[in-house]
């Protein structure tokens, strides 16, 4: 892409280095902040970085927040004896728009992979077996992807837990709700056929 | 189950070009280097997503090409099913069935069974055990669905433990988390181990028995499945050599170890075979291999004979084809360089023989 200003060039590029922005994409949201006042890309840019410069990780479960604790560890309506430990806080988002949970959660900040250089230390592990030794916690729920690495997770935290006295559960696997068994593959069939739960009348 | 026809495209030394087989037996004839092997190479392709020799895909894209296509009409059980692959190295590789992508590729692994011979089998005897497990790992996957699913889940726990022991500092190594790979390993390790146990164990005497009548009776033979699996169960010896494999700073028990060890009257085949004996062992291992994807599988595989006279003298070869066809078996596919050799010895046992010529990557029915 050929640019009569260097400036414009600074622009595209930094908006390309986003994930999922191209290089066309970055040019078309550069001219559409060009075209407008320029109060608007003030407004934008310290809006990003207000973001950027006050945002905190709450520091018992690791989400994000604007206070040292975040609102759900605060709130005084959930469970507090209840921790569902996710990997990213995209998941918290997700099981927060079921509103099926109500205890606290607790962010990994990944899955244990040693390929990928994430070993158990460079998770929120030492915290979550703190948080977890408390006495008014009852249960720890593993909400983890059910993939290779995430399996490893589960047993490393499991191994972590064993000592205390909490219940260690993970969420259920298998068939999807408004799936049909023919399209489920063979994996997941037959785990949910191994891990088949009595049928309360 | 046979192959009615093959378009291929960029694939290997094939700029474009169809060729139509016989159900029953093919033979491809050309000078060296035109291509013959390329073309079996490409049927193998549509059978189990990837080329014979092992090479990577970016190998078998035609030199200066972006991407490769194949496309195979199968026929199975009066059923008709179009395969293609389309393959762009390093990018995108899909293989698709009656025109729906599968969406893991070991999904189609299996359904259209094929085993291939050729000189380079004599590894088998020669090379490191590594060319002997993926023997097993080969006929067990085309029909086993389990095994491959076992076999990438352990491939992949494998190369994270791997990488853990060899991201551990001196003296510092985290033994929780090798204990939760190591249960990992458990599951799918003991399940290849138990398939393979039995797949050697259903070789052995249709193997023996094949040897007898290639050599005429002279040696007894045998294989053996060696496993450290055998002596101690896989938690076990994980535990016992957690120190070794922490020093090492790799996984040094499992079955990414195990080996077939072959023998002659007792004594070890690499050693002690003549040039005669060990070409002999190793084709009754793999007509031993075919007739084991055959009896498991619900169609008649595929056979690919690749330059058989390379290895074998014409007598040898009149065996073979005999073996061959008093047995029931499905599509046969030979190469040789020389025209009409193989139709003389083939055309006494009354079989349709169609040949096929190939010069400079272009095919020309000849039958």
């Amino acid at each position: 892409m050929n640019f009569s200003s260097k400036l414009l060039e600074e622009a595209v590029n930094a908006f390309s280095s986003l994930p999922g922005i191209g290089k066309k994409t970055a040019l078309r949201l550069v001219l559409h902040l060009l075209q407008q006042p320029t109060e608007i890309s003030e407004q934008f840019a310290a809006d990003v970085l207000k973001m950027r410069q006050h945002i905190k990780f709450c520091s018992q479960c690791h989400n994000i927040s604007d206070e040292p604790v975040c609102l759900i560890c605060k709130d005084q309506r959930r469970n507090a004896s209840v921790i569902c430990v996710v990997e990213s806080i995209r998941d918290v988002m997700a099981i927060e728009s079921t509103s099926q949970y109500k205890g606290l959660y607790h962010v990994l900040g990944g899955v244990i992979s040693p390929i990928e250089g994430i070993g158990p230390s460079e998770l929120n592990i030492e915290s979550l077996y703190h948080r977890a030794s408390q006495d008014t916690i009852k249960e720890v729920v593993m909400a983890i992807s059910p993939t290779i690495e995430g399996d490893t997770t589960i047993f490393y935290l499991s191994k972590k837990l064993k000592d205390l006295d909490v219940q260690i559960s993970t969420i259920a696997r298998g068939i999807s709700f408004g799936g049909e068994l023919e399209y489920a593959d063979e994996m997941t069939l037959g785990r949910s056929i191994v891990a088949r739960i009595p049928y309360k009348k | 189950m046979h192959l009615q026809s093959i378009q291929l495209i960029h694939f290997k030394n094939y700029e474009s070009e169809k060729s139509q087989f016989s159900s029953k037996v093919n033979c491809i004839v050309g000078l060296n280097g035109m291509g013959k092997t390329n073309l079996l190479d490409a049927i193998y392709y549509l059978c189990m997503c990837k080329s014979q020799f092992g090479t990577t895909d970016r190998l078998v894209v035609q030199q200066g090409m972006e991407f490769f296509r194949l496309e195979g009409q199968f026929q199975k059980e009066d059923k008709s099913y179009k395969v293609v692959a389309k393959v762009i190295p390093r990018q995108r590789k899909e293989i698709e069935l009656n025109g729906v992508i599968h969406p893991k590729l070991a999904d189609h692994i299996g359904l259209f069974p094929v085993v291939m011979i050729t000189p380079y089998d004599i590894d088998l005897g020669m090379e490191g055990s590594e060319i002997r497990r993926r023997f097993l790992d080969n006929s067990l996957a085309q029909i086993d669905a389990t095994y491959l699913t076992a076999l990438l889940s352990y491939n992949r726990i494998l190369r994270q433990r791997n990488a853990a022991l060899k991201s551990f500092p001196p003296y510092q190594a985290n033994h929780t988390l090798l204990d939760s790979l190591d249960e990992q390993l458990v599951t799918p390790g003991t399940l290849i181990h138990q398939k393979r146990a039995a797949f050697v164990k259903e070789l052995i005497p249709i193997f023996t028995a094949y040897y007898q009548e290639i050599a005429s009776g002279q040696e007894v033979v045998d294989s053996l499945y060696k496993s450290t699996l055998l002596e101690l169960p896989l938690s076990q010896s994980l535990k016992e050599n957690r120190e070794k494999d922490i020093l090492l700073q790799r996984s040094t028990v499992g079955i990414h170890k195990d080996d077939l060890q072959f023998l002659i009257k007792g004594y070890p085949l690499k050693k002690f075979a003549s040039q005669g004996q060990l070409k002999s062992f190793i084709l009754a291992l793999k007509l031993a291999q075919y007739e084991i994807v055959k009896n498991n599988s619900r169609s008649l595989p595929l056979l690919l004979l690749d330059d058989i006279f390379d290895k074998l003298d014409q007598q040898r070869v009149q065996q073979l084809i005999q073996l061959l066809f008093r047995k029931e078996f499905g599509q046969i596919f030979f190469t040789d360089t020389q025209k009409d050799r193989l139709v003389k010895i083939i055309e006494p046992f009354g079989v349709e023989i169609c040949q096929l010529e190939i010069a400079d990557g272009a095919v020309s029915e000849l039958c």
